[in-house]
């Protein structure tokens, strides 16, 4: 008997499904062979059921291969955002969560929990053919878990204790504010969840250039920024591409980086085992666990601040004596009449580094960088007019030089002259 | 933290029919119809059958409940700590909204625990107190649906004016700046928010037309040698369209990605970015804008 719900016990599993979906999506069912084909139907009809508008299907010599497709040009909130709105929980949970709300319907209203539970047997379940039996332990854990939530609080008058709704905070006005924010701030799925609760209006917002597969990493990220605020070290299970289970890591996280151009996020962390400051990409991690308090955790930030000057994306190189390592990166590019646009490009684009201007028409930009292959994608943007480069990482100059040609090949360029 | 049945689909569901129920008789078909608008689409079956089979003990199977306040839940800490952290947001400016209660709140997160390493320098400045002003007054347009008068200035640096219905704001975190969208006026359907030097309404004298901004979308097909872990990279770049992929064979893919037209330059760069692990296929004038860049390369003579 097959016990599908689409509601979501783990979202790990679905979490890598999705991006698979979505990221990839030319793999058929025979492709996912670390999986059971029970757990590829399961995850596959769930997707569907979420996202259902936006799964797409091919079929292919090896099977149907299905994938999601959105232009995020023209959703105005994230669809990713559904899959966190479908945890599962128990029928118990539902009825309490109900139940307590209208019990204690207004911050005036407090019980303790020997009057809540009377109240819960009197008048919620007495109409019900089989009415659901709550002990005394399960109310109090489920009161335990709203004031944890912020929901409900207590209160002490001598040895009794009441408990009573938190007040209501009124987001209404901001309305506009939460479109927004929602798509572009970290953990934007929480303010989709505050919009929930509000009567549902278009947006006045759409956006361009926008990744949303950070909203799968949405849990992990609230729980690293959780311990940064606490600058508290942590575990965390850390998949590498190396290798096929992922390890556990023991570090303190210092900042999030997130890219707007790959819509990749990364955390930088400083490693204990190895005194130094590394990058972790975020949809690698899972199951982070906070540890104690870091007392040196403002000197690590301090020290990343400082290593940030010299970082083009987020790699920190250091040698074996840990002691840092730069290379120098100069490239020279050539630019006509009318072509202002491209000088600009220069200064807006950069996010380290010096331009100079030569002359009327060439232009410099350099930079010492822990790693010059972060910079090559850049470079190579302004193909068609660099005149002359210079890096002090030969291996790095020679594979850009080898690369263009490569290029020059694939495309038929200066065949003519070679012939 | 995030991943909580507080903020489910379900429980936001059931919160719909019984404040239906506590207004007025609700019965199975109005039930359902709240459950297809507001559920997952196979959420009909479960919840139905939830109620029918009395499982939630929150309504009886004849849709009787002992709920007498419509449901509501106060916000939870990590809502309250979120809403901290966009309230110190430079950009919150613009919305000109008061956050109150939070005082004693911590912050999720601060523009200290997160940075975004390749965002463009020139961004929109949020400090400027007359971009606000057009900001907030083009919000409030596009809510309105009021037509207004813009003043601007073009790329050669002269004033031009345009009667237009406001339509969208559109943010590229990339650029970081906002472009306004518009119907009703042919020659201006995106205008950088940054460019306009002022907006005013428009009194009565224009009827906008059902115009509105659709740009002409094209499809390039790339092929990707996954070397280097070129094939997630470019996945994950391009992950922001509409596309499709296939696998030729072990090493090779192909993806065809849609994007709008007036986008195809910048197109041209990003793929120029990944070197020779990507290869336009066609359409062929695509393919002659990649050549072109590259016979210029060719013809620099790299030093």
């Amino acid at each position: 008997m097959s016990s599908y719900n689409e509601l979501i016990k783990n979202f790990e599993r679905v979490r890598s499904y999705m991006r698979e979906f979505y990221v990839y999506g030319f793999k058929s069912r025979a492709d996912y062979d670390k999986k059971s084909a029970r757990s590829y139907d399961d995850e596959k009809r769930r997707m569907e059921s979420i996202l259902g508008d936006y799964m797409s299907f091919v079929r292919t010599p090896e099977g149907k291969n299905v994938f999601l497709s959105i232009d995020s040009r023209t959703s105005v909130h994230n669809p990713f955002y559904k899959a966190l709105k479908a945890k599962s929980f128990t029928d118990g949970d539902i009825t309490l969560h109900f139940i307590i709300f209208d019990i204690l319907h207004s911050p005036d209203v407090e019980f303790t929990l020997a009057e809540i539970m009377e109240i819960i047997d009197e008048k919620y379940l007495s109409g019900f053919e089989a009415p659901m039996m709550f002990d005394e332990s399960t109310i109090r854990k489920k009161l335990k878990e709203y004031c944890s939530e912020g929901l409900i609080i207590t209160s002490k008058q001598g040895r009794k204790v009441t408990y009573s709704r938190s007040e209501h905070i009124d987001t209404v006005d901001i309305k506009d504010a939460l479109d927004y924010f929602s798509e572009i701030a970290p953990c934007g799925a929480v303010g989709s969840f505050l919009l929930d609760k509000e009567e549902k209006t278009d947006s006045s917002f759409t956006f361009k250039h926008h990744y949303i597969t950070s909203a799968m990493d949405s849990d992990v990220l609230a729980c690293l920024f959780d311990a940064m605020r606490q600058k508290r070290a942590i575990t965390a299970n850390n998949l590498n591409r190396k290798h096929d289970e992922p390890r556990l890591a023991e570090i303190v996280p210092l900042r999030i980086f997130i890219s707007v151009q790959n819509g990749r996020q990364y955390l930088l962390a400083y490693q204990t085992q190895f005194s130094c400051i590394t990058s972790y990409r975020v949809d690698y991690l899972s199951n982070v666990k906070p540890l104690d308090v870091c007392d040196n955790f403002d000197d690590l930030r301090a020290r990343l601040d400082d290593m940030q000057t010299k970082m083009w994306g987020v790699n920190t190189r250091q040698n074996a004596y840990k002691q840092e390592h730069l290379e120098h990166v100069e490239f020279i590019i050539n630019v006509a009449d009318n072509e202002e646009y491209i000088v600009r490009r220069l200064y807006r684009e950069k996010r380290i580094g010096n331009v100079e201007k030569l002359d009327d028409h060439t232009y410099r930009f350099s930079a010492d960088v822990y790693d010059t292959t972060e910079l090559v994608p850049w470079i190579r943007t302004f193909i068609c007019r660099i005149t002359q480069m210079d890096f002090s990482n030969r291996t790095a100059e020679n594979r850009f030089k080898g690369d263009l040609k490569r290029m020059y090949e694939i495309y038929g360029i200066g065949k003519e002259v070679s012939e | 933290m995030i991943f909580s049945e507080l903020y489910s689909v379900y429980y936001n569901t059931v919160a719909k029919i019984l404040s239906a129920m506590v207004e007025s008789n609700v019965d199975s078909k109005t039930a359902q119809k709240i459950v297809e608008e507001n559920a997952f689409g196979d959420s009909a079956f479960t919840i139905m059958n939830a109620i029918k089979s009395e499982k939630w003990q929150v309504m009886t199977r004849d849709f009787t409940t002992a709920i007498e306040h419509k449901p509501t839940m106060p916000l939870t800490t990590l809502q309250k700590r979120w809403l901290k952290s966009i309230s110190l947001d430079p950009r919150i400016k613009l919305f000109g909204v008061k956050f109150e209660g939070f005082d004693d709140v911590e912050p999720l997160f601060t523009q200290e625990d997160y940075y975004v390493f390749d965002r463009y320098n020139d961004g929109d400045n949020y400090e400027d107190r007359t971009y606000v002003g057009r900001f907030r007054y083009l919000l409030n347009a596009i809510r309105n649906k009021t037509p207004v008068k813009i003043n601007m200035k073009n790329v050669r640096g002269q004033n031009i004016y345009a009667k237009c219905l406001p339509v969208r704001l559109e943010y590229s975190e990339k650029d970081d700046k906002f472009r306004l969208i518009t119907s009703g006026c042919r020659f201006l359907t995106v205008i950088n928010l940054s460019k306009i030097v002022s907006v005013a309404r428009c009194n009565g004298e224009f009827t906008p037309k059902e115009h509105r901004h659709q740009g002409r979308m094209d499809t390039v097909t790339l092929k990707i040698t996954d070397d280097r872990n070129a094939l997630e990279r470019v996945m994950l770049h391009f992950a922001h369209f509409e596309k499709q992929a296939e696998k030729l064979d072990r090493k090779h893919y192909l993806v065809h990605i849609k994007y709008d037209h007036a986008d195809e330059m910048e197109m041209v760069i990003r793929i120029l970015s990944f070197g020779p692990l990507v290869e336009v296929i066609e359409p062929e004038p695509f393919v002659e804008l990649m050549k072109n860049k590259l016979q210029k390369q060719f013809d620099c003579k790299i030093k």
